[in-house]
């Protein structure tokens, strides 16, 4: 009969229900009398991370690997959308390599690239498979004119120094290797023998996520709307009036309701990438007049990159590098049936109110520099485009680490400008160490502080023309 | 003693009608003044009690505990203040009203002067603090600490009632002063065992014992701080002087029945130290070390020696001063950076020197350092002790050892080191807080001059 069979369930719906709030009263539960607020974050937390995505989750995991005592400290990552829909790590083509100007830049993806090697003794879960994160080893080929060559042998030098396994090698050398290669225009060409290549963006984010969620950290889904600082008026010893603050709450709004959690905390990580610039001003950073500290933003802001994914049977094969144009152009190869995925920064940045993507850039920006350099790729099919963010900094285009000096207890890791994958397990040790030791231990990242921008001291890169 | 309650009880206009800026200083300074009248009940003539009416009295042991009952009133309300700055006024009307009901009932426990008057207070005193810790406790957990708290007090003092009333019946009257004078000798028998488990459970559960001991860190991380102070530094004690009370008329069934109760005193001390090596959390860490000096008290009160009675009577005192002054301290700690993981506290001696002071004087407290009053109770009770049982002073050394370790430790983490860059902005330590600290440091300090008036009853 209907009815009973209706009856039965609501009687099944109302069991269940019963026993989630028994279960809630036993010790050990959250409970709440009026309503289940399983979905809400802690009422405290030590640390807030702000971004759920590679960089937060590497200091997450950093933070709770570096604790002295197991469970001394208590984190909590507040990621917005649990689909990673529009999130950096996972638009990315995933490379990793070596070939920096800066030698921190080199340091970190050296550490990155030993992490990864090595990704399951660092992050093995109890009973769980192991990680494969398909490292192609197949390293970088950045090609320079006559121009940039003088820039990039000196750029291979401290890369050398630094422990990068990089060489130079001529047109002829590179005609050789790369019969598919047309040398015109290129006076010299570096390439990255080991540790340079790509891997898969979305393996490492779960295999952080698993691993993370093993050591204790707390996951909420939610967006940060507010932080509630108290300031303090100070003088510096040159007599300088400062007002320092600390964010001592941080709300959590919950999707699609008006419901928000404040979360008392008494450190908050701002790992957004490319939203990094407005949850910083939502901590105050940059109100106040233009020149001083108080009035210098958090220069990262959201660009969109197109990513295109081309088949081409005759291209250039199974050993090919990620291959760098001299016009910035780049393709790589993607997976085993002649597929290759490339792209272009753009000179005139697109929108980046959506993540709608512009054929029509493909075919007038990025396939004639790649078929003048590939004769291979003038016969190609574009099978699919994405886009992505790039969390760009406006600044240096580096990023930002450690603390800001004015909001004492706001720690950036944001701002990499497309390498933020690659360098984010060191950057997850670097924030983790500034946390618990107060300095940098390992790789002394303290030429990518905040106070670079009030200073003016710009990190840049040597750019290979 | 109306002279006490009846100003006490006048506390409650004293909150509700003062005027609303008016209601911190009303009270503090209200809840001083009674305090220094508590102090002459400290005047004990001879080795007998005051007896003050029919219902009341105070002797050597009880009149420390009163004087220390009634001296951290205006301390639990010295150190609310922060905490409940942002609330309505109704609300800390209500919190001000839960301490002085709580005072109240610890009064009348502690100079009752019948058992049945001092079990009802006894359970009556659980119901303030349960709501002190359910309602304005930090984190959704308190609602578990509370539980936690209420129930294991509550099973563990329903034997007492049965057994206070079948000795009622039995022995005729149960009043303190007169028990001394018809002692009879329990038999030796399965329900004299029985009487004896009913009648010390409660008090060991309230102390609390090693193995019954899981409410007390639930109850003392998620309490507030007035919360804290009151649990460690008297409604500990009640259960020691509780002891202490009952044990007179429970010859000669303890000295067989107390062997497992030692076992577990022994053992649960060298435990619970050990456990705070580990701890992360500040509140925690006092907590635990709470648990074990209280251990310390329980060894003594069932050896039932003269030595190990002044000793256990010096301890509690001692330890409620110094426990409470430590979580006045966490909690400040925590007022700056709210988070209570002592590792994200570092350094602080460079930022707030005169804290650093007070950290370093209740660290070196907690440890028994000589010539505190700490180190007299712990003295005297390890020699008892050691006479008891010459291998005991092995796990008493040890635990002395441990308990350095994790005072020190505590001490390094939070003073000592680079500060952080988040504890830049620290606010400087208020006037409020520094006298908070004193208020605990003095009474301290002055007791090392003369113990005597805390070594209890059997001082000879």
């Amino acid at each position: 009969d209907r009815t009973a069979g209706r009856w039965r369930r609501d009687w099944d719906g109302k069991v269940s229900e019963i026993k989630k709030k028994i279960q809630s009263i036993l010790p050990g539960g959250a409970w709440n009398p009026l309503y289940d607020t399983s979905h809400l974050p802690p009422e405290h937390s030590d640390v807030v991370i702000v971004g759920g995505g590679v960089l937060g989750l590497s200091v997450a995991y950093w933070l709770k690997k570096l604790e002295k005592r197991r469970g001394a400290i208590r984190v909590l990552v507040v990621e917005r959308d649990h689909t990673y829909s529009q999130a950096s790590t996972v638009l990315s083509i995933g490379g990793i390599h070596q070939q920096f100007s800066v030698p921190e830049n080199i340091q970190l993806s050296l550490f990155s690239a030993s992490f990864l090697r090595n990704i399951n003794e660092y992050l093995a879960v109890v009973d769980a498979p192991p990680l494969d994160l398909q490292f192609n080893p197949l390293g970088y080929l950045l090609l320079a004119s006559e121009k940039g060559a003088a820039t990039m042998e000196s750029n291979v030098r401290v890369q050398r120094q630094e422990g990068a396994k990089v060489c130079l090698m001529s047109p002829e050398q590179l005609r050789n290797k790369f019969p598919w290669i047309n040398t015109e225009g290129v006076a010299l060409a570096s390439y990255g023998m080991e540790n340079e290549g790509w891997f898969d963006p979305w393996c490492l984010l779960q295999g952080l996520r698993r691993k993370v969620q093993s050591m204790g950290v707390l996951f909420c889904q939610g967006e940060v709307t507010r932080f509630v600082s108290s300031s303090n008026h100070m003088k510096t010893t040159s007599g300088t009036e400062v007002t320092l603050k600390r964010i001592y709450e941080v709300h959590v709004k919950m999707d699609h309701s008006l419901e928000y959690q404040p979360v008392e905390c008494a450190i908050v990580i701002n790992a957004a990438g490319a939203w990094s610039g407005q949850v910083a001003e939502l901590a105050g950073i940059g109100k106040g007049p233009p020149g001083t500290l108080q009035g210098t933003r958090l220069p990262v802001e959201p660009r969109k990159r197109y990513v295109y994914l081309w088949h081409c049977p005759q291209g250039p094969g199974l050993e090919a590098p990620l291959v760098t144009d001299i016009s910035g152009a780049y393709f790589r190869r993607e997976g085993l049936g002649n597929n290759y995925l490339g792209g272009l920064s753009p000179e005139e940045e697109p929108d980046p109110g959506n993540l709608e993507v512009d054929y029509g850039f493909f075919q007038d920006k990025v396939w004639p520099p790649l078929a003048q350099r590939v004769p291979a790729f003038e016969t190609l099919k574009v099978r699919s485009a994405w886009a992505g963010y790039n969390d760009y900094n406006t600044f240096d285009q580096n990023g930002v680490v450690g603390p800001h000096p004015l909001v004492v207890n706001m720690y950036f890791a944001a701002g990499f400008s497309g390498h933020g994958l690659q360098q984010a397990p060191g950057v997850g040790r670097a924030v983790a160490e500034m946390v618990l030791e107060g300095h940098f231990q390992t790789i002394d990242l303290s030429p990518f502080l905040f106070s670079r921008f009030y200073l003016g001291e710009k990190i840049q890169e040597q750019v290979i023309i | 003693m109306l002279k006490i309650i009846v100003p006490t009880i006048m506390l409650f206009p004293v909150t509700w009608y003062s005027n609303n800026s008016k209601i911190w200083i009303n009270t503090t300074s209200y809840s001083l003044l009674i305090s220094f009248m508590g102090l002459s009940f400290l005047n004990q003539p001879n080795n007998n009690s005051n007896n003050f009416s029919m219902n009341f009295f105070s002797d050597p042991l009880s009149s420390p505990l009163l004087i220390l009952t009634m001296w951290l009133l205006p301390l639990m309300i010295m150190a609310s203040q922060y905490h409940l700055k942002k609330e309505p006024w109704l609300r800390k009307k209500s919190y001000l009203s839960m301490l002085i009901s709580l005072q109240m009932f610890l009064v009348m426990t502690f100079t009752a002067n019948e058992l049945i008057l001092f079990y009802i207070l006894f359970e009556a005193t659980l119901i303030p603090t349960l709501i002190i810790i359910t309602r304005w406790g930090n984190q959704t957990e308190r609602l578990n600490a509370g539980l936690y708290f209420l129930f294991y007090t509550l099973i563990g003092s329903l034997p007492l009632l049965v057994a206070l009333i079948h000795l009622q019946n039995s022995m005729g009257s149960l009043n303190l002063l007169t028990m001394n004078f018809w002692l009879k000798e329990l038999p030796n028998s399965w329900s004299s065992n029985l009487l004896w488990m009913a009648c010390i459970m409660a008090f060991m559960v309230k102390m609390p014992l090693y193995g019954f001991h899981l409410w007390l860190p639930k109850a003392h991380v998620e309490a507030p701080i007035a919360g804290s102070m009151v649990l460690a530094a008297v409604l500990l004690k009640l259960g020691g002087y509780g002891m202490m009370r009952i044990t007179i008329i429970l010859d000669p069934t303890t000295k067989a029945m107390a062997y497992p109760f030692l076992m577990l005193c022994l053992w649960g001390m060298i435990m619970t130290s050990s456990i705070c090596l580990r701890q992360t959390d500040l509140k925690s860490l006092i907590a635990y070390s709470s648990v074990s000096h209280m251990a310390l008290v329980i060894v003594a009160i069932l050896i039932q020696t003269p030595w190990s009675f002044m000793g256990a009577t010096a301890l509690m005192i001692a330890h409620g001063l110094t426990s409470s002054m430590l979580f006045c301290l966490a909690n400040s700690n925590y007022e700056r950076i709210h988070s209570r993981t002592m590792l994200l506290a570092r350094g602080l001696q460079t930022l707030l020197p005169l804290m650093a002071t007070w950290w370093l004087l209740a660290s070196l407290t907690n440890l028994a350092l000589p010539p505190s009053i700490n180190l007299i109770g712990e003295l005297f009770v390890m020699m008892a002790s050691f006479s008891w049982s010459n291998i005991s002073i092995i796990l008493m050394g040890l635990n002395m050892l441990i308990t350095a370790l994790y005072s020190l430790y505590m001490l390094i983490t939070t003073q000592r080191g680079k500060p952080t860059f988040h504890t830049h902005n620290l606010n400087p330590s208020f006037t409020r807080e520094n006298t908070l600290m004193s208020m605990h440091m003095l009474p301290l300090l002055f007791l090392t001059l003369n113990p005597k008036t805390i070594l209890g009853p059997t001082l000879c």
